[in-house]
């Protein structure tokens, strides 16, 4: 009987795989093709400002430009990727390096949707759920942009004063908010990020690899903790 | 500068705004037709599935207001086409206004300076189109080596996603929360008071098994962080 039921879960394993499979295939195939397709048409406004309207700078300028700004940002356009991705997941990837605005929004939607569904972070469900949560806000993000563009600014200048003052506080409530729903399932792994996270913070570090380090130590200081609680357990 | 904002807002730019915007919004409509087909067959309910969805809404509203009172900003130095298709895709606006001033520079002027013209704000236009390709590029061509190495990892350790997963969010998210606490008082209370409800809420809702709740915690709890926040700055 248990070897039975052991074969059968083992059987709805396997499908899933093939399943979670399919999934993955179909995630780098759009994934890819879509973010190719943005930088193809990222290249149509600066070659119609040059070109069409000839208001070409001269190619010094525009390297110099492009320097500057892989001086001060370049190093995120390899580090966001891999910091993010043990959370984000194949398709989550995709769409959050598309859509934009990993941190302040596309991680706390995929959050909370694998929190509504109780999924236990890294797992199967927790990855569709958290797709799921992406595309939600992705969604709804673009509405709202599109809405406050063409309404030239309206919307945001009828929203009353103190909701205006309010919505300064958004990013410290979103990041506290996001650390609480983690903290809550593991109190010890959010003592160790949170004291790491402010030891970082005030340490003299280069700014922007500040947040790669905090993940980085979280993630070692965490899988060594657990590999010494399973040497424990072994022991006993 | 008239110039500028003249050509900045013309049709052609409004085109290109609008085909980066549609390519968001299909990429989107493709994840969410292949994640509800692939949620059954991994054992998902469609209420799972339903649930899991109107939770990315609920969640995304707060931070999607708080990203358009920043895109103000920005329409008044890029106008609105060019605001749109920059915000609509990756970079955050601090990221978008700092490359504009670089690119200002690498012409030789400032933003909304005399000698602003139309060179210079083609300058500014490379700069941020090129330079924002580079997440884009990179997640396109990296992301499967990526996943081919957590399938390995998975496959040695099962259970070591779960932590890497739990530690990389916790380690990111206390990073940019301890960055925002030492702002000043409101903003530390904000974060702190957030981060309270949230677990308040969360627990209740686990305890009494209110589903609904735990779809709309992250929404309340920013409401609540806010608000309390906000009533700090006003003593």
């Amino acid at each position: 009987m248990s070897v039975r039921k052991e074969v059968e879960s083992t059987g709805v394993d396997e499908e899933q795989s093939s399943s979670m499979e399919t999934f993955h295939d179909k995630s780098h195939f759009w994934g890819r093709l879509t973010l190719w397709m943005v930088v193809v048409a990222s290249l149509l406004p600066p070659l119609y400002f040059s070109f069409i309207l000839d208001a070409h700078p001269g190619w010094g300028a525009i390297i110099g430009g492009l320097i500057g700004y892989a001086s001060f940002i370049g190093i995120m356009w390899f580090l966001e990727p891999i910091t993010f991705y043990p959370t984000l997941g194949r398709s989550g990837t995709y769409l959050a390096f598309l859509t934009g605005n990993i941190a302040n929004m596309c991680l706390p939607c995929s959050a909370s949707a694998q929190e509504s569904v109780g999924a236990e972070p890294g797992s199967r469900k927790a990855e569709i759920a958290g797709t799921l949560g992406i595309t939600a806000a992705s969604l709804v993000n673009i509405l709202v942009i599109i809405a406050v563009v063409f309404s030239g600014s309206y919307i945001i200048m009828i929203l009353p004063e103190p909701v205006e003052q309010a919505l300064n506080l958004i990013l410290p409530a979103i990041y506290g908010g996001v650390l609480g729903q983690f903290a809550l399932k593991k109190p010890l792994y959010g003592l160790i990020a949170i004291t790491l996270g402010m030891a970082i913070l005030f340490a003299p570090i280069y700014s922007l690899i500040k947040i790669v380090l905090c993940v980085v130590s979280t993630v070692a200081v965490c899988l060594y903790l657990e590999k010494l609680k399973e040497s424990k357990a072994r022991h006993e | 500068m008239d110039e500028v904002l003249q050509a900045a807002q013309s049709l052609p730019v409004w085109i290109f705004a609008a085909i980066v915007v549609a390519i968001v919004i299909f990429q989107a409509i493709i994840f969410l037709i292949v994640s509800v087909k692939t949620a059954p067959e991994i054992g998902m309910s469609s209420e799972e599935t339903k649930r899991a969805f109107r939770t990315g809404v609920i969640s995304s509203l707060g931070p999607s207001f708080g990203i358009a009172i920043v895109i103000i900003s920005l329409i008044t130095i890029l106008g609105a086409p060019f605001t749109l298709m920059r915000i609509g895709i990756i970079g955050s606006a601090p990221t978008e206004l700092t490359a504009a001033g670089v690119g200002a520079n690498a012409f030789g002027t400032e933003l909304g300076a005399d000698g602003f013209n139309l060179q210079a704000f083609t300058t500014v236009v490379w700069t941020m189109c090129l330079g924002g390709t580079g997440w884009l590029i990179f997640a396109a061509l990296f992301t499967k080596s990526l996943g081919n190495t957590q399938t390995k990892v998975v496959k040695k350790n099962p259970k070591i996603m779960v932590i890497i997963s739990t530690a990389a969010m916790l380690g990111a998210f206390a990073y940019l929360a301890s960055q925002q606490m030492v702002q000043g008082y409101s903003h530390a209370i904000a974060a702190i008071v957030s981060g309270l409800s949230m677990m308040a809420l969360l627990t209740f809702a686990n305890k009494k098994g209110i589903k609904w709740l735990s779809e709309w915690a992250l929404g309340i709890a920013l409401i609540i962080g806010m608000t309390i926040g906000h009533f700090t700055t006003l003593f």
